[in-house]
């Protein structure tokens, strides 16, 4: 059963082709079904006697939950609500693909996207900090992506908070956030108690800040944890703000890079989410390199793909990537920098040749001579 | 059944060798959504509902040459082809009304060249229209063709059923743009139209293609001119009397200026949609006038646009309200502002010389509103010419009949009226949102014995008759 307001949103999308043009999914694979208006006509007809079969459930997967037709709505709908209620409707009637139940197995049972066990990511973050402080002003949170898909990247955004002498520690025990698992299966109890559960474990820190790495995490806990009732008490912040104010206050001292050509892509969630575009390219000021803008930027950049479109559909994941990549060569860059554990795995799958891929904290750490 | 069971699945077989597997689906979720398009028949079944027409097969094919492969093979099968852009035709076009193949066109979608120094763009016609006019732009160029659907349709989408977008008066419609096509013959062979538009080789290949809604050939790439950004682009608004004064003043202003923009709005849409939308709150026949170019030039173009304003007691609105319309001029076509089922409406656009604008107006407005009561009709003229323009003329039923058979009865009426007022009094079937499945029926009465030149193309490319039956009139 979808909501009143899931389907309030369906039934006006569903005659509504708008927004296509700025889906990520859709401009890729031209499928009609992969643009908002499809999805919504397909609530609309389940609502209508229809049957929610197992090819309506994977079209629900193949979505980005990017945002974009949201941003791009002039009259304020937004069918990621609708598109989460169905694929939470899609494991409830017991419909979902194959492809997609493997990963929502692995959410469920290890927590992660991958099926990689707790003992391990406990080991990864071990090994990140060994002897953490028990207690400390700012807590990191890594979160799964980075810490499975890019470690490189967390490495680096420790070795910056060391360089800047910030009183900072880890959470050995970090776990499920609930970002993956509630954009797999919905905002559903399970979701919410994963999130609780998490919050709890970052209470114990008793931190001031936390910093958050990944910004589908930062999201989820800055938006959707005080709906959940899941209280966090200390500031949440993303990495990249943070790092900014770092190199804002003296604390970090970037030497120039000789880079050329550079472009940079923001990740949606932080961009249009939560509403920072500013911060990554204030950090890439910082080091000397100038930004060749792509066309769709800031608020309107386009989703890359996704960690977990990765995950289930890997073909897709990798042609929505070189959507991404084309908008880049269309106005003759030669590297793109991203600020997301997710865009940086994703993105690095099919790097055009001839063109390079960096992290923003890869090259900042590189900059301040870590 | 077992024997077609066997053939459905040959054909599906020789599909997905033309074009992989991946790319021909009869899932229940396709089909369902190609079943619905902007057309409001669909809607209302969709509303209801009701089971969509469903294609048999969903084609995706990736180039020219696929297509080439898969209108063979129709043609061997005698199997129905309805080429599918978008799907935000109003008029049904893209409906798969016989079944068989619906071949979605979104996979051609590369950018081929940008030829600065010629100024002109080509791509696949799969492309949405909107994606090509951002390459253009990353180049700091237009297309300078913005329809209300431009982020939705496609280039093929645009072309087949000649589109128009809000900068028309100056910059001209689709057919006015386009270069040069490739197109996919019926029987698969791929040709293409001259290089440049204008020339003296017998007719103009590109005008037969344009407009032909799927059944004479499948456009896959196109070449449109390209536009510099505009110095300045400046906007104005004007409040007349009546729609007559708006009428007067526009028909001079075309003789003296080339606005990009101008769209005079009877005195029901001002004191409704103009209203709503960008809340002016006055009673009258609201106008706004966008001019641009050069800004030389256009303060010139802007002197005598004032002169005949002023010359027909249109009241100076100043640039606010102008302003406001350019910004909001995709809003109106959002949810929650356009018309959407349970009501019934249309828009019955159509075109004409000065001569018969005010006639064909009151002449359709009677019609609709003294024959079917509780029906409204409002308008406004939003492409002028020289020698005349369009009017949008939209009829709306709040409370239309629930059964699906006896709605679609009198929506029929409604827009037979309505049409049959225009054609008698002058005016054209359709002016930019084509023939499709909606009117079909009035080409021959709009067109008479030269409906025989459309119907000898048909048969001499299309002796099947596979593609798109049932629009158009063919």
């Amino acid at each position: 059963m979808f909501s009143e307001k899931a389907n309030k949103h369906a039934d006006n999308c569903r005659f509504c082709w708008m927004c296509r043009y700025i889906c990520p999914v859709g401009l890729q694979t031209g499928k009609e079904t992969n643009n908002a208006r499809a999805k919504g006509l397909l609530v609309s007809l389940v609502n209508r006697g229809q049957e929610f079969d197992e090819s309506y459930a994977g079209t629900m997967y193949e979505c980005c939950l990017c945002g974009a037709c949201s941003q791009d709505c002039k009259t304020g709908f937004e069918p990621p609500i609708f598109i989460r209620e169905a694929r939470t409707e899609a494991i409830v009637r017991d419909v979902l693909p194959e492809n997609v139940r493997m990963i929502a197995d692995n959410l469920m049972e290890k927590g992660n996207l991958y099926g990689v066990s707790s003992a391990e990511i406990q080991s990864k973050l071990e090994k990140l900090l060994p002897n953490r402080p028990q207690k400390a002003g700012v807590l990191l949170y890594v979160g799964q992506t980075a810490l499975i898909k890019a470690p490189e990247i967390s490495e680096a955004l420790i070795c910056l908070l060391k360089k800047a002498s910030v009183d900072f520690t880890v959470l050995y025990s970090e776990g499920q956030s609930g970002a993956e698992i509630g954009d797999v299966i919905g905002y559903v109890a399970e979701t919410i108690t994963a999130a609780k559960n998490e919050a709890a474990k970052i209470n114990t820190i008793g931190a001031e800040k936390v910093v958050v790495l990944d910004p589908n995490v930062a999201r989820v806990m800055k938006q959707e944890y005080p709906v959940w009732g899941c209280d966090i008490n200390a500031e949440i912040v993303t990495a990249t703000a943070f790092i900014a104010g770092l190199i804002a206050d003296g604390k970090l001292s970037p030497q120039k890079i000789d880079m050329k050509e550079v472009t940079f892509h923001d990740p949606c969630k932080l961009s249009r989410d939560l509403d920072e575009t500013e911060p990554a390219r204030y950090i890439l000021k910082s080091m000397g390199i100038e930004i060749k803008e792509m066309f769709l930027n800031r608020e309107w950049t386009k989703c890359c793909g996704t960690e977990i479109v990765k995950a289930h559909s890997p073909a897709l994941g990798a042609l929505i990537a070189d959507g991404r990549w084309g908008d880049a060569e269309r106005i003759g860059a030669a590297c793109m920098v991203t600020a997301c554990p997710g865009c940086f795995d994703v993105m690095g799958q099919c790097v055009p040749e001839g063109m390079k891929h960096y992290d923003l904290f890869i090259l900042l750490a590189e900059a301040c001579g870590c | 059944m077992e024997f077609r069971g066997y053939m459905v699945d040959m054909i599906c077989s020789e599909l997905e060798d033309i074009v992989g597997s991946d790319y021909v689906s009869t899932s229940k979720s396709e089909t369902s959504v190609y079943g619905v398009d902007y057309f409001w028949v669909s809607r209302m079944w969709a509303d209801k509902g009701m089971e969509p027409p469903r294609a048999d097969y969903i084609v995706r094919p990736d180039s020219a040459e696929q297509v080439s492969r898969i209108l063979k093979v129709a043609n061997y099968y005698k199997i129905p082809v309805q080429t599918w852009g978008g799907g935000s035709g109003s008029q049904g076009g893209a409906m798969p009304m016989a079944g068989g193949i619906l071949l979605d066109t979104k996979r051609m979608n590369r950018l081929i060249e940008i030829d600065e120094y010629s100024m002109t763009i080509t791509a696949e016609t799969g492309m949405i229209f909107q994606t090509l006019e951002n390459y253009a732009n990353e180049k700091g160029y237009s297309l300078m063709h913005y329809p209300s659907c431009l982020t939705c349709s496609t280039i093929g989408g645009a072309l087949a059923h000649r589109g128009i977008g809000i900068l028309s008066t100056k910059y001209g419609k689709i057919d006015d743009m386009c270069i040069s096509m490739e197109v996919v013959l019926p029987n698969g062979d791929i040709i293409n139209t001259l290089p440049v538009p204008k020339h003296a080789a017998g007719p103009d290949l590109n005008q037969i293609f344009i407009g032909s809604e799927g059944t004479l050939g499948i456009m896959t790439k196109a070449t449109f001119q390209l536009f510099e950004m505009p110095e300045v682009r400046k906007h104005r608004a004007f409040l007349f009397k009546n729609i007559h004064d708006g009428f007067q003043a526009g028909r001079d202003i075309m003789q003296k200026a080339k606005p990009s923009i101008m769209r005079l709005y009877d005195e029901a849409e001002t004191v409704s949609i103009i209203k709503k939308v960008l809340g002016v709150d006055k009673k009258g026949a609201f106008m706004n006038i966008t001019y641009e170019g050069d800004r030389d030039i256009v303060e010139i173009e802007e002197k005598h646009i004032l002169e005949i304003c002023r010359k027909y007691g249109g009241e100076d609105l100043g640039s606010e309200w102008g302003e406001k319309w350019y910004e909001n001029r995709i809003t109106f076509f959002y949810p929650g502002n356009i018309m959407d089922v349970p009501q019934m409406y249309g828009t019955m656009d159509t075109v004409c010389t000065y001569k018969n604008v005010e006639k064909i107006y009151w002449a359709m407005k009677n019609a609709i509103e003294s024959n079917f009561p509780g029906v409204r009709f409002i308008a406004h003229f939003s492409h002028w010419y020289q020698w005349g323009t369009m009017i949008y003329d939209r009829f709306i039923m709040d409370d239309p009949p629930s059964d699906p058979s006896e709605a679609i009865r009198l929506h029929n009426k409604i827009w037979n009226t309505g049409v049959r007022a225009a054609m008698e009094n002058g005016g054209v079937i359709n002016d930019h949102h084509g023939i499709g499945l909606k009117l079909g029926r009035l080409m021959k009465e709009q067109y008479g014995p030269a409906m025989q030149v459309f119907d000898a193309l048909k048969k001499g490319l299309d002796p099947n008759g596979i593609m798109n039956p049932y629009k158009l009139g063919l």
